[in-house]
């Protein structure tokens, strides 16, 4: 009979266990599938009317940055990213931003105005976005030499996200990287059948918004 | 089928021939067929899949222009021949489990269907255990009472103790009075009476002279004898399993209130499902208008109005007012900017403009907050909110403490005086004294 005497408070362990890591898990958070997956492929026009394949970034580390001129968020975050691009640009790495449910004309007088030189893509249909499992804007994905992403940002970047895994991605397989060509969207050369070129002459050099 | 022309024959051959190319060009295009069957297919996929923009909300069901370029993208899938299931698992891997509405049967998601299978079963199991042991209580009991009329199956009288003599010794001279009622009423014959007498007055005896050696005994040790018999386990026992419920009580309670502390905390206005914070308006502080209860029935008749009419200004501007007051920026934002793309230029928008001033102060832009704001001021020069986030970005933004000084003023000029015009005052004076200073 003695063992009925802590069996009923012992049955009870679970039902605590399984309510203290119910209700300190945040339902908001969704974990991801695609960190560690290879980045999904895609080929767009870029705001500048060129076409942009995904496939002719391979073996360059590569930010994606998904955001929309509308999104209040994308703001600040697009200083953090302009710094980025800058500061690694020599040690070779490439952002692509990807506009999410916004207008061409939108979009350009966005990067007119806040610079940034890299290429962006517009999503019609917003198939990229599915692809990349988008929640909204602004959500970054880095993705590494290997074509793999490492990592998913939702929300905007700051500082201490680029610190964090920039250097590191930059580091894996660095000696490959020096021979890449880094050329491919500075001067507009076609890689492969896909012409690259920056997005408009104005956005060239201006690192910072007026 | 028999047509009525050849001209139609050959329309309808015609069709015939080129419906598989007509089918492979829709389904290129965005136009794909739209008959019945297909759409319900689409429907179904649809309503199986979770909408991320939106809080609980199937593709199918939502407006959101997102879902529905996911519903369109089920919608080219299944044209191009992919099976409700492949379409699923293609969302399952860019999104996880969580873009299904309904769990899959596998893995951890298989408790869910399990637990209250298992739960039934383990109920009955107790019940079962519990109603066994009542039903042998229940025989025990009776067999007890045929005992008292059958004393020969009873016990051996030595292994009772005092107070079990004393009960037995009660129920022997009861049954020896029933016996002869039983006698009395002819329900029993005289030898059977004799038999049951004597059987009954033998154990009597019996049990009167162990009762009264029981009593030359020390009473201690017959007591300590019958402890012993009744619990097993001691005292100890009892009180150790009474702690080990009090102890797992408050433990409980303890985590309980810990861990619903955490969860019950308000998620801040503007955040997102993605956990994703919007900059809010930083404290100025300053007394914000007071959230009266009002407010958010206010908020949902405006919504009411300007789902009816998406052009309706005065509504726009008023709901952004209460949005922001109520720290819904990204709302507030979204309205004004509509009222502002309706009327640039009309003063009534220049309350839209103030509104979209603060929010950009609040998020950094400076600049940016203050064009909204002499736009405003342009619009409707009296307008004191846009005056006084003026007054305030002119001061800490861009440290232009003459402009700031004027702009305060004009404000205090003309703004009803409240609980922060003291405050605002001594901001005024502030930036007075440094442009002397200067």
């Amino acid at each position: 009979m003695r063992w009925q005497q802590w069996a009923i408070p012992a049955s009870g362990l679970p039902v605590v266990a399984f309510l203290a890591w119910g209700l300190t898990t945040d339902p908001h958070t969704i974990p991801s599938p695609l960190p560690g997956k290879p980045a999904p492929e895609f080929a767009l026009e870029t705001l500048s009317g060129d076409s942009l394949r995904s496939s002719a970034l391979k073996g360059q580390v590569v930010l994606v940055n998904f955001w929309a001129s509308w999104c209040l968020a994308c703001r600040a975050e697009h200083a953090v990213l302009v710094e980025a691009a800058t500061r690694y640009r020599d040690q070779g790495l490439r952002v692509v931003g990807v506009v999410y449910e916004d207008s061409r004309d939108n979009a350009r007088a966005w990067m007119a105005e806040r610079g940034g030189d890299w290429p962006n893509v517009l999503d019609a249909g917003s198939r990229t976005a599915i692809k990349y499992g988008l929640f909204g804007v602004p959500e970054t994905f880095f993705i590494g030499r290997d074509g793999r992403i490492l990592y998913k940002q939702i929300g905007p970047l700051d500082q201490e996200v680029i610190e964090r895994w920039v250097p590191k991605l930059l580091a894996a397989g660095g000696a490959e990287a020096a021979a890449a060509p880094l050329d491919t969207f500075a001067e507009g050369r076609s890689a492969g059948h896909v012409r690259v070129s920056p997005e408009s002459p104005t956005a060239r050099g201006t690192a910072r918004p007026k | 089928m028999r047509f009525q022309s050849p001209i139609i024959a050959a329309l309808a051959w015609l069709y015939v021939a080129a419906a598989p190319l007509a089918a492979q060009a829709r389904a290129d295009s965005a136009t794909i067929p739209r008959d019945a069957a297909f759409e319900a297919k689409v429907r179904d996929v649809a309503l199986s899949l979770r909408c991320p923009v939106c809080q609980n909300n199937s593709i199918e069901e939502s407006p959101a222009v997102f879902a529905q370029d996911m519903k369109r993208e089920v919608r080219q899938r299944l044209a191009a021949g992919e099976s409700p299931d492949d379409i699923r698992r293609y969302f399952v891997s860019r999104y996880g489990e969580w873009v299904l509405t309904k769990p899959r049967a596998a893995g951890v998601n298989l408790s869910v269907w399990l637990l209250p299978v298992v739960a039934l079963f383990a109920g009955s199991l107790v019940v079962w255990t519990a109603v066994r042991r009542w039903v042998r209580q229940g025989d025990a009991a009776r067999l007890q009472a045929a005992a008292s009329m059958a004393p020969a199956t009873a016990e051996p009288v030595a292994a009772l103790d005092a107070t079990e003599l004393r009960g037995r010794k009660a129920t022997l001279q009861a049954s020896l009075q029933e016996l002869n009622s039983e006698f009395d009423a002819g329900r029993l014959d005289a030898r059977d009476l004799a038999i049951l007498k004597q059987r009954d007055e033998a154990e009597l005896a019996a049990v009167t002279e162990a009762l009264k050696r029981l009593k030359k005994e020390a009473p201690d040790a017959a007591r300590q004898r019958h402890e012993a018999r009744r619990s097993p386990t001691g005292l100890g026992g009892v009180w150790l399993a009474r702690l080990g419920w009090g102890v797992g009580l408050a433990g409980f309670a303890l985590i309980l209130v810990l861990t619903l502390r955490g969860s019950v905390a308000a998620r801040p206005e503007g955040g997102t499902i993605t956990g994703m914070q919007v900059a809010s308006v930083p404290p100025v502080d300053m007394e914000l208008q007071k959230i009266g209860p009002l407010d958010s029935l206010r908020i949902a008749q405006l919504e009411e109005k300007i789902r009816g009419d998406s052009t309706n200004v005065p509504a726009l501007i008023e709901l952004g007012h209460l949005y922001l007051a109520q720290g819904l920026i990204e709302k507030a934002v979204l309205v004004d900017t509509l009222a502002i793309r309706l009327q640039p230029d009309a003063p009534s928008s220049a309350e839209a403009f103030a509104h979209l001033g603060m929010i950009l102060w609040g998020t950094g832009e400076t600049e940016g907050a203050l064009k909204s704001l002499d736009k405003a001021v342009f619009l409707r020069p009296e307008l004191p909110e846009a005056l006084l986030y003026r007054g305030i970005i002119l001061f800490q933004g861009m440290q232009d403490m003459p402009a700031a000084a004027e702009a305060l003023d004009h404000y205090l000029a003309v703004a009803p005086p409240d609980a922060n015009t003291g405050r605002i005052r001594a901001l005024r004076d502030a930036a007075r004294q440094a442009s002397a200073g200067s």
